[in-house]
């Protein structure tokens, strides 16, 4: 450690002016925007947003969304992550990179894929259609079950890697210890494994609630105007309505699902942690 | 300990749904057929051509390769330091410092965008192409100083306070210390800055004008507008692209671990 300050200072002062100038003060004008009407200083533009039925609506839509994409996520996150831990070291890794992998690709082209396999042509309605199931195709577009398959692949891949290294991280003898002891395989998830692996769940959580609640793409390409969530309502709120006021409303409202995610879920880790 | 069977086919199922939709871009993206279909109507290179031809494509693409890597490069100028500091030096307010160059991680890009086209493009009469360089760099500066700072934390740091001890100038130990050993994570964080900045939309989503639209921006346009295979084909090439890069990555300096 050196003590030197106003080295340190000079180092890291650069960086937090930039973050601070380019972007806290432009977000931080935008949001007070949401609170400034006809010149005066006044929530109306907060109590028109909950009082608008279609605006609660999209609200409801987009945390129901999250909640639901990170739920499954966690679920089959577990599943892999175990799948993955039983690997040998070699394959492991290669199934490791084989999960990031889609994290680098373009989320355009990966939403653009779903058009495919969801479209009126497409795998789907193909498949529906020679099977005999159906005799025209089905709108399997724009809807919000098309929204959550794009969400959840989309983030899938981080709620794998948080509970791969969360379980890698856990004692190798905590399971047959609990089994030697007569748990069953419930007790041995929700009493050892669950606990001991909160951190990584929390963290993979979190990435893919904010991710999924703060999404354009998906939405975008996969809801389009008929299932709108915060983000694709924002959006049509400054470029169709040009209404800036209750597009900072909603801004204001992502921040704070996002920061409120990130607070929250940071403490329960800590505090049962401590427990 | 466990049975195999079930987690073969736990593994088979989650990679057919993270890397299957992948094959299935690339399949539509040889149609000879006129409008996206699956089973490809045929097999042509024409879309694949055609993704060459586009205009604004051509532009776009230069666009956020040159985005991508000036900002990436200017975030690893400011990131650098920064977490050089945090890690090396005692400093009062060292959280508040963490938390304001974190901070464009947390709020939403569509938000950044947003302020950036109010309050800075429209009353300053910024450049877009300025503001798009500005607003990626902040977005980068986040990852570039998680990943750097993961590498200085795994870098003991007795080995420059012994190179200065020996007569080093700090910046002469730091350049001929510590970044000779934190040289992989650099490149890392460079890599994963660029694949950032590349694959951006919220953020780029209003610093749009005339003739100036990064590539993402300019697909979901062209989506929009027209049906055909081109933009599958497009699809296909960048994630290639993408592909090759974690590829080499991964082989020289273990890309997966610094994600």
């Amino acid at each position: 450690m050196f003590q030197n300050r106003a080295e340190g200072f000079a180092l890291a002062l650069p960086a937090a002016i930039f973050a601070a100038v380019i972007f806290i003060v432009p977000v931080i004008i935008l949001l007070s925007g949401g609170m400034h009407v006809n010149g005066h200083w006044t929530l109306s533009a907060y109590t028109d947003f909950f009082a608008s039925s279609l605006d609660r609506l999209v609200l409801w839509r987009t945390l129901k969304l999250g909640i639901l994409v990170t739920l499954v996520a966690a679920i089959i996150g577990y599943a892999s992550a175990f799948a993955i831990v039983s690997l040998s070291p070699s394959s492991r890794g290669r199934m490791i990179g084989i999960v990031v992998l889609p994290l680098m690709i373009s989320p355009v082209a990966r939403t653009y894929a779903w058009l495919v396999i969801l479209g009126r042509t497409g795998i789907v309605n193909q498949a529906l259609m020679t099977v005999g199931l159906t005799d025209e195709p089905i709108r399997l577009l724009f809807s919000q079950t098309a929204v959550f398959v794009g969400l959840l692949q989309l983030f899938l891949p981080l709620m794998v890697i948080s509970l791969v290294s969360a379980l890698e991280n856990m004692p190798n003898d905590v399971v047959p210890a609990a089994r030697v002891l007569g748990a069953n395989w419930l007790q041995i998830f929700f009493k050892v494994i669950l606990p001991l692996t909160r951190e990584g769940l929390v963290i993979g959580g979190t990435l893919v609630f904010v991710g999924s609640v703060t999404a354009y793409i998906t939405p975008a390409i996969l809801g389009g105007s008929k299932v709108l969530t915060l983000v694709t309502l924002l959006y049509q709120r400054v470029t169709i309505a040009n209404d800036l006021v209750s597009a900072s409303v909603i801004a204001l409202i992502l921040i704070v699902m996002s920061f409120g995610t990130n607070i929250l879920l940071r403490k329960i880790a800590t505090a049962r942690n401590r427990a | 300990m466990k049975a195999r069977l079930p987690s073969y086919a736990v593994l088979t199922l989650l990679v057919l749904f993270l890397v299957g939709p992948f094959f299935v871009i690339v399949a539509a993206s040889f149609s000879a057929g006129s409008t996206l279909a699956f089973p490809p109507q045929g097999f042509s290179f024409k879309w694949v051509e055609k993704v060459f031809t586009v205009e604004s494509f051509q532009a776009s693409f230069a666009l956020s390769m040159f985005l991508a890597i000036v900002a990436t490069f200017a975030a690893l100028v400011l990131g650098v330091p920064v977490s050089y500091a945090l890690s090396r030096y005692r400093l009062p307010l060292a959280e508040t410092v963490r938390t304001i160059v974190s901070s464009p991680i947390i709020v939403p890009g569509i938000v950044v965008g947003l302020a950036l086209l109010r309050y800075l493009v429209v009353p300053f009469g910024m450049d877009i192409t300025l503001s798009l360089f500005l607003a990626h760099t902040a977005l980068v500066l986040p990852y570039a100083v998680r990943v750097v700072s993961a590498s200085l934390e795994n870098l003991r740091s007795d080995i420059e306070e012994a190179a200065v001890l020996l007569g080093s100038s700090r910046i002469g130990a730091f350049f001929r210390v510590v970044l000779p050993n934190i040289r992989g994570g650099i490149l890392a964080a460079f890599i994963l800055g660029f694949v950032t900045s590349f694959n951006q939309v919220p953020v780029s989503l209003f610093l749009t004008g005339p003739g100036v639209r990064t590539l993402p921006i300019d697909m979901l346009g062209y989506m929009e507008r027209t049906y055909d295979p081109s933009v599958a084909a497009l699809s296909a090439l960048l994630a290639f692209m993408s592909i090759g890069i974690v590829f080499i990555a991964e082989r020289f300096i273990g890309f997966s671990r610094y994600v």
